[in-house]
């Protein structure tokens, strides 16, 4: 009955695109902050690819890794809120109730992924961009707290869906923006109470990792680090 | 009647199409949900397209009642109407299988761009002032009928001009029949993505004029000259689905991917082995591989052409093996072995070019030496190969296959002073075009020009009159996609929600232009509106033997626009009809460089900006703050160049850099990359415009104002990475914003900022 | 250097009883320095906190580092006074009230800068527990909240720790002045009336709270150490940081003190109670606070060099060799290197001496709070979402403004009561001098 949601991101597949953050911004009314607020960090996407070099000319190798709340079970930022408004849901997500934020970033700091971003001021969209506002989704003023929800508006649209039309969830339902918009698949949601899912299969495998395991957070997304091609004769 | 033959009567007959009956009922339902159907809070999702790049991607519209502002009859006020929420993948459209990247998605914004141009705008003062007064429509056309009529008095109608960007479908159609039926010449088109050296490359290998598609889901052996296809080149959705599959799709089984550049592009961050081959020897390259692969006799399935035998004993030749290639490629013997090896072991393989090695001098070579490997690799037209998509027969090879030569031919031997009239769609050429080639002076010499721009730009600010199109979720669309599926694929799109502003479909324009004119060009354009013609013509796909709509054509249609086009579910890899007509081995070319190597020790390589393409996406929010995938820069320009090269110049991340060429000259920060050669510096296109909305207009710098005019070889297109470049320091810091606080992770290379 | 009673009685009445013009325009332009940060935190709160140089990842700038130094200042007073008076320390006499209320400003200054800091600071209330209809409770697992009562439970602590021995003088001034000078000093006497019963009762509950402000006062700072130490941050979860946080307060505190009586001495002509020694013997106190705290600092920068964790070695080398290093090697000289000659040779510890080595343990000690703060956060975990931080204007405005602030507050207070206890010293002219 209960579910546990969790994600696998599969670094082979993976290609830094970018459409997952812009899936995530459409989505969950993410504003733009302008340049002069990007050249102080205070840019506010909820999911970043974090690029990182190896080596060097001509030998030098990029790693791309999408990295978003990874939904803690064992979180951080959810103790250290005075306010409740950092908080654990009954399905395991680390949930952010707006309308309790009172800004003091503690949380923020205390997050070891660094997923949570702030609103320093109002956030702006210039008319009539803001017809692009998901009305499921609410907009966050100035002073509060915010980040990767795993797109929590439609887990809840498919539990009431299927609740409706009595039956359980199927898999592949419900699927985040940025799941549902990444090209080669590198994004996989599910259920990890059920062992048969894609997510839950994916979570078992050799390749899986916790993004700094050794902080024991138990984050509920699996890594699968990117293979390599071995030689022919291999 | 064949399927390819059907395909082109699809889009070809419209001419012919006489206008039936409307059948009303359907076409309501399905064009806007009524407002009082919407329940409150309640998504509809509707197919669209997407138009931001030549992909043709299917799209659908997340659809929500909201409340408006809007224009209508001159009157302002607030409408309760449908409005698009998100563009996400047509779960159905097989070229993008429900994906879309991320431009696609910022797709959104341009509807909604706070800068569009909201209504009918006429140049009130000098031209490129930049001052337009509003007028209505009436004026507006009227005037356009009485231009174009007083020059068909004159018999003067060939210097009439029409510049689209780039454009496929009916829109292309009903702009030629239009032109057609004046008497002027057809359109030419402007873009800068068009690649028209491979096409002309394929013209001469395969007797096609369009871009190829890959069946990467099956292939085991990837490499790739410069083209950055799993982000901005070709197909990329398509692409990068079956690059997802390659890696991953087939257990046990995963492939390797190779990619040739100097400058590592977000593709190329993606390779198991990245091969940084010197500036234009990519051809060289591709033809030492074959040579090896011909040579040590390791061709395992050959695509069998009519020249077979001549074209082997050529490669076999003694000027293509690697130890003497290896000087010029700066690749070594050793490794160039082993990669023919490598990939002739592990079949099928497919290699693939674009973006940089196509725009040198010798890009034709380049070209056709990738298709010679190819053929040599066996992967013409068979399963894990490349392809010709079966749509893209009608598409391009319809019309002229050059285009964007043929606009740069116009350029400069004149066409552009001597045209009376000048209408421009959805291109930017003042903007794309290096500065030497004088367009917007040219331009300026134009008496009469017409501008369909739903922005502000560099181009359409030179206009004499505006007629501001809708954007794409407003207007009917279809499209042909030309590459990325193996399927027949018509993509059709009814308006995702009605308009925001007081701005006309560009071919509903045209046609009531057309009736205004009366007579014979009334006759030939007989459809009251875009949607009529649209009609009209997939009357006649309805009728082809493979579609059966046995319930009738309006039920056919009405099935096209609830699944957003039509395609025939039969996935089937087409091997080009006649492969390798003239196919031969290609003398070898070198690059030419414009500037001294004393005096400009760089090569300048601009490159396709994953957020903004050529510069036609640069209007978006999303886009500028969207990091850039290697660099991580937004809202910004940057000049691209190795931490060593930085250390011997002793320039720092984000110290303003003078870029100086023998035609020009910008300014812009640094970046250090890893990953670039020493002698290489990298510029993305699309920042430093003029105009173009608040969010992009003066904003970091153009690369193409230092772009030297050479052309390609026996194409004319511009080669823009023929260019040499000298840096010096301003002394100043630039505006630089970074998403990425290191550039590498791990602890020796700590980095301290 | 005997005095009378009546010596000091006058003395020390006198600059509340007369005070001297020349306070009047200092007095004025600190009141503007302050308002100027008070309309700095206007403006803040009306335009929103981004106006802060604040930012991804380090969510913790000036606010924070002003919060954490102005705590620690509060433990001059109290602390010190309830030791020395436990102790019985006959130097105590002339600085106790000095000392105490040092803690009292200082409290209130830093516990306002969480508010300043606050996304919302409106909705501050929100971190009180109060009974409401939606029968919401702050979250007690979080440090924050162990902050809101260590500090309120210590300011009220503190508060009543000054004004108890107030109230012998308060009688005193009542007794001197008129009108509603005369009504407010009634107020604060509580009716005292000197007899045998009531001084007993006196000693008796500065006792008891002498000895219960010392647990709440190291509690104070071992919390605040908390709000570091209680998240996997690099370097701040560290089991150093309590001991670690009130040794440095108290180092902080006491130069702060001295300071204070440096003025007190020389604009109020008190030369003749804040004696040399006074300042010798604070002086030894803090050259032992310098050692301890160089003790903890090198404690702490050998175990993370020698632990070589990397995201910790990351901030180690930052501060230690990075962009940080001129603050960090400024701070050690301002503790240590500066103050340990100053305050070990007899000959330099004089007032001159000490308060040269005080005013750089203050400026030493603020460095620390930020460059404990700001280093870490600005390289976590993963080096893509490391970053810097700049103070703006407005930081910069409201942190200076807090510095007059406390000067203005004490200025006002010296001119409101006697800043040396009266009947304090009148009571150690009955005891031998040592
Ligand atoms: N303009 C407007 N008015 C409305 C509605 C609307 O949509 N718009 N909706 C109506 C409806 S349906 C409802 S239920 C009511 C709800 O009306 P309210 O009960 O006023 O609901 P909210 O505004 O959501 O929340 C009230 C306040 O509680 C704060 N809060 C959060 N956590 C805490 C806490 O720990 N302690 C305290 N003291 N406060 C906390 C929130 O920040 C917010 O300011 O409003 C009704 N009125
Ligand atoms: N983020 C966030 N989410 C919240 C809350 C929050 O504070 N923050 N608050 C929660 C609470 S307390 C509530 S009550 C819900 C409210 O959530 P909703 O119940 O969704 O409330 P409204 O947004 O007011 O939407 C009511 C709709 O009814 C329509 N309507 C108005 N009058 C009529 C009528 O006569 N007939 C019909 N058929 N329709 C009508 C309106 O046009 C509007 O579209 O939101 C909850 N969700
Ligand atoms: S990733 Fe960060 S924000 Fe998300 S649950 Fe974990 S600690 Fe909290
Ligand atoms: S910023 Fe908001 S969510 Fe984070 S700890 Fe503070 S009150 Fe809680
Ligand atoms: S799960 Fe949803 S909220 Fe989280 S990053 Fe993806 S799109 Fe954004
Ligand atoms: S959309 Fe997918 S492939 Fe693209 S960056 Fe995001 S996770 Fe990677
Ligand atoms: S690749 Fe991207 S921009 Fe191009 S058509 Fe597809 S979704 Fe649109």
């Amino acid at each position: 009955m209960s579910h546990c949601w969790g994600m696998a991101v599969d670094l082979d597949r993976c290609t830094g695109c970018g459409a997952c953050v812009i899936a995530c911004q459409a989505e969950n009314n993410v504003p733009t902050v302008g340049e002069e607020a990007a050249q102080k960090s205070r840019t506010m996407h909820w999911i970043r690819i974090e690029r990182y070099y190896e080596g060097e000319f001509p030998n030098p190798r990029v790693r791309f890794r999408p990295v978003l709340c990874q939904q803690c079970d064992n979180a951080p930022c959810e103790p250290v809120c005075p306010t409740y408004a950092s908080y654990h849901t009954s399905e395991g997500l680390n949930g952010q109730v707006y309308n309790r934020c009172i800004g003091t970033r503690y949380c923020a700091n205390a997050c070891p992924y660094t997923v949570r971003t702030f609103n320093f001021f109002n956030p702006v969209w210039d008319k009539p961009l803001h017809l692009q506002l998901n009305p499921e989704v609410s907009v966050r003023q100035i002073g509060v707290m915010e980040k990767c929800t795993f797109c929590i508006q439609r887990i809840k649209a498919s539990e009431i869906q299927a609740k409706a039309e009595n039956r359980a969830l199927r898999e592949g339902e419900p699927v985040p923006a940025c799941v549902q918009s990444c090209p080669p698949k590198a994004l996989v949601f599910g259920d990890l109470n059920d062992p048969d899912s894609e997510v839950s299969r994916l979570a078992r495998s050799p390749r899986g990792a916790k993004l700094l395991s050794e902080l024991g957070t138990q984050p509920k997304i699996t890594y699968l680090q990117r293979d390599s091609w071995d030689g022919p004769n291999s | 009647m064949e399927r390819r033959d059907f395909l082109k009567f699809g889009v070809l007959t419209g001419a012919t199409a006489t206008l039936t009956a409307c059948e009303k009922p359907v076409q309501q339902l399905v064009r806007f949900v009524p407002e009082e159907d919407f329940v409150p809070g309640v998504a509809t999702w509707k197919p669209s397209l997407c138009t931001l790049c030549p992909a043709g991607c299917g799209v659908t519209v997340r659809i929500m009642d909201g409340e408006a502002e809007v224009v209508r009859n001159g009157q302002r006020g607030i409408l309760k109407m449908g409005l698009a929420k998100k563009l996400e993948g047509n779960a159905r459209h097989p070229v993008n299988r429900g994906k879309l990247c991320a431009r696609g998605q910022a797709g959104l914004q341009v509807t909604y761009h706070p800068d569009r141009v909201s209504g009918p705008l006429k140049r009130s003062s000098s031209r490129g002032s930049g001052d337009f007064q509003e007028i209505g429509w009436p004026e507006a056309l009227s005037e356009v009928v009485t231009k174009l009529a007083e020059l068909r008095s004159q018999q003067q109608a060939d210097s009439i001009r029409f510049v689209t960007g780039e454009m496929r479908g009916h829109r292309r159609e009903l702009i030629n029949q239009f032109l057609a039926s004046l008497g002027a010449p057809a359109a030419v088109q402007f873009a800068p993505l068009d690649e028209p050296v491979l096409r002309r490359a394929n013209v001469l290998a395969f007797g096609r004029a369009a871009m190829p598609s890959f069946d990467l889901e099956r292939a085991n052996y990837v490499i790739s000259f410069g083209a950055d296809f799993l982000g901005t080149w070709n197909s990329p959705v398509a692409q990068s689905i079956g690059y997802g599959e390659m890696r991953r799709g087939r257990p046990g089984n995963r492939g390797k991917f190779v990619q040739v550049e100097q400058r590592m592009s977000q593709t190329g961050a993606n390779a198991d082995e990245w091969v940084p081959s010197s500036p234009g020897s990519e051809g060289l390259l591709a033809l030492g591989l074959a040579h090896v692969i011909v040579k040590e006799g390791l061709r395992s399935n050959p695509t069998e052409i009519n020249s077979s035998r001549e074209v082997e004993e050529k490669l076999k030749d003694e000027t293509y093996s690697p130890t003497q290639i290896a000087t010029r490629t700066g690749i070594s013997a050793n490794r160039i072995e082993r990669l023919a090896r490598e990939m002739a072991a592990h079949p099928p393989s497919i290699a693939v070019i674009g973006g940089t090695p196509l725009a040198q001098t010798n890009g034709l070579f380049n070209a056709l030496a990738v298709n010679l490997l190819n053929m040599v690799l066996g992967s013409i037209g068979s399963p894990g190969g490349m392809f010709f998509a079966p749509g893209a027969s009608t598409v391009k090879e319809a019309s002229s296959a050059n285009q964007s030569v043929d606009f740069v031919a116009q350029v400069l031997s004149g066409g552009l002073e001597n045209a009376e009239v000048l209408f421009l769609d959805n291109t930017n050429p003042v903007f794309a075009m290096p500065p030497s080639w004088q367009v917007s002076q040219k331009m300026k010499r134009t008496p009469f020009i017409v501008s369909f721009g739903r922005f502000m730009d560099e181009t359409s600010v030179l206009a004499d009159l505006i007629l501001p199109d809708h954007s794409p979720l407003e207007s009917w669309l279809d499209d042909v996609p030309e590459s990325g599926t193996s399927e027949a694929v018509f993509t059709l799109a009814a308006p995702a929600m009605r308009p925001l502003h007081n701005t006309r479909a560009m071919p509903d324009v045209l046609l009531e232009i057309a009736h205004s004119l009366g007579g014979s060009v009334s006759e030939a354009l007989p459809w009251k509106t875009f949607e009529e013609m649209l009609q009209a013509s997939y009357r006649e796909l309805a009728r082809a033997e493979r579609c059966h709509p046995t319930d009738g054509f309006e039920k056919f249609w009405g099935r096209m626009l609830e699944q957003g086009g039509w395609w025939d579910g039969q996935c089937q890899i087409h091997s080009p009809e006649s492969p390798a007509l003239e196919f031969q081995a290609p003398e070898f070319v070198p690059p030419r460089f414009d500037g001294s190597e004393q005096e400009f020790p760089f090569y300048f390589q601009p490159y396709v900006a994953e957020a903004f393409l050529d510069g036609s996406l640069a209007h978006l929010p999303w886009m500028q703050e969207l990091p850039d995938a290697l660099s991580t820069v937004m809202w910004g320009s940057w000049l691209e160049l190795n931490p060593k090269t930085a250390e011997k110049l002793q320039i720092q991340q984000g110290d303003l850099i003078q870029v100086r060429s023998r035609h020009g000259s910008l300014e812009t920060p640094a970046v250090l990359n890893p990953a670039i050669a020493f002698d290489v510096v990298a510029m993305p296109m699309g920042q430093g415009h003029a105009q173009f909305g608040r969010y992009a207009a003066q904003r970091g710098a153009n690369p193409m104002s230092v772009v030297a005019p050479l052309q390609v070889e026996q194409v004319g297109s511009l080669a823009w990475a023929a260019t040499r470049v000298s840096l010096s320091r301003t002394g100043r810091k630039g505006r630089l914003s970074l998403a990425s606080g290191a550039l590498y992770e791990q602890e020796k290379e700590l980095e301290l900022r | 250097m005997a005095q009378t009673a009546e010596q000091i009685q006058r003395d020390l009445l006198r600059p509340v009883l007369d005070p001297s013009r020349r306070a009047k325009p200092v007095i004025a332009g600190l009141a503007l320095l302050v308002l100027a940060g008070f309309s700095a935190w206007m403006y803040q709160m009306y335009t929103g906190i981004g106006v802060a140089g604040i930012r991804r990842p380090v969510f913790w700038g000036f606010y924070i580092t002003n919060f954490v130094f102005w705590i620690g200042i509060s433990h001059a007073g109290t602390l010190i006074s309830a030791i020395l008076r436990l102790s019985n320390a006959t130097w105590r006499r002339p600085i106790t009230r000095c000392a105490e209320v040092i803690t009292v400003f200082a409290l209130l200054i830093g516990a306002m800068f969480p508010l300043i800091h606050l996304g919302r600071p409106w909705l501050a209330f929100w971190l009180a527990p109060y009974p409401n209809q939606r029968g919401l409770w702050p979250n007690y697992r979080s440090p924050l909240l162990w902050d809101f009562f260590a500090i309120n439970t210590y300011l009220i602590g503190s508060l009543i720790f000054l004004l108890l021995p107030l109230i012998p003088d308060c009688a005193l001034l009542r007794d001197n002045v008129t009108g509603w000078r005369n009504k407010l000093y009634s107020l604060l006497s509580l009716g005292w009336r000197g007899t045998q019963k009531q001084w007993h009762r006196l000693e008796a509950a500065m006792h008891i709270m002498a000895i219960l402000i010392i647990p709440v006062a190291v509690s104070v700072h071992t919390i605040v150490s908390w709000d570091f130490a209680m998240t996997p941050v690099p370097m701040w979860h560290s089991t150093i940081f309590a001991p670690y946080f009130v040794a440095g307060a108290i180092f902080s505190g006491i130069a702060a003190l001295i300071i204070a009586m440096v003025f007190l001495r020389s604009s109020l002509h008190l030369e003749e109670y804040l004696r040399p020694e006074c300042f010798d013997n604070l002086g030894k106190l803090l050259l032992v606070m310098s050692l301890l705290w160089f003790y903890f600092l090198f404690a702490e920068r050998l175990t993370t060099w020698y632990g070589n964790a990397r995201p910790e070695i990351a901030v180690f080398w930052l501060t230690q060799r990075g962009p940080y290093r001129h603050l960090f090697w400024v701070m050690v000289g301002c503790n240590f290197v500066l103050p340990f000659p100053l305050l070990a040779i007899k000959k330099l510890r004089t007032i001159a001496g000490t308060f040269l080595a005080s005013v750089a343990v203050v400026i030493g000690m603020w460095i620390e709070r930020y460059l404990i703060i700001v280093p870490s956060l600005s390289h976590k975990f993963l080096p893509y979402a490391w970053g810097t931080y700049r103070p703006t204007w407005v930081e910069i405005t409201i942190t200076a403004a807090t510095f007059c602030g406390m000067a203005l507050l004490y200025l006002l207070f010296s001119e409101v009561v006697p800043v040396v206890s009266i009947w304090e010293l009148k009571a150690g002219l009955r005891e031998p001098v040592r």
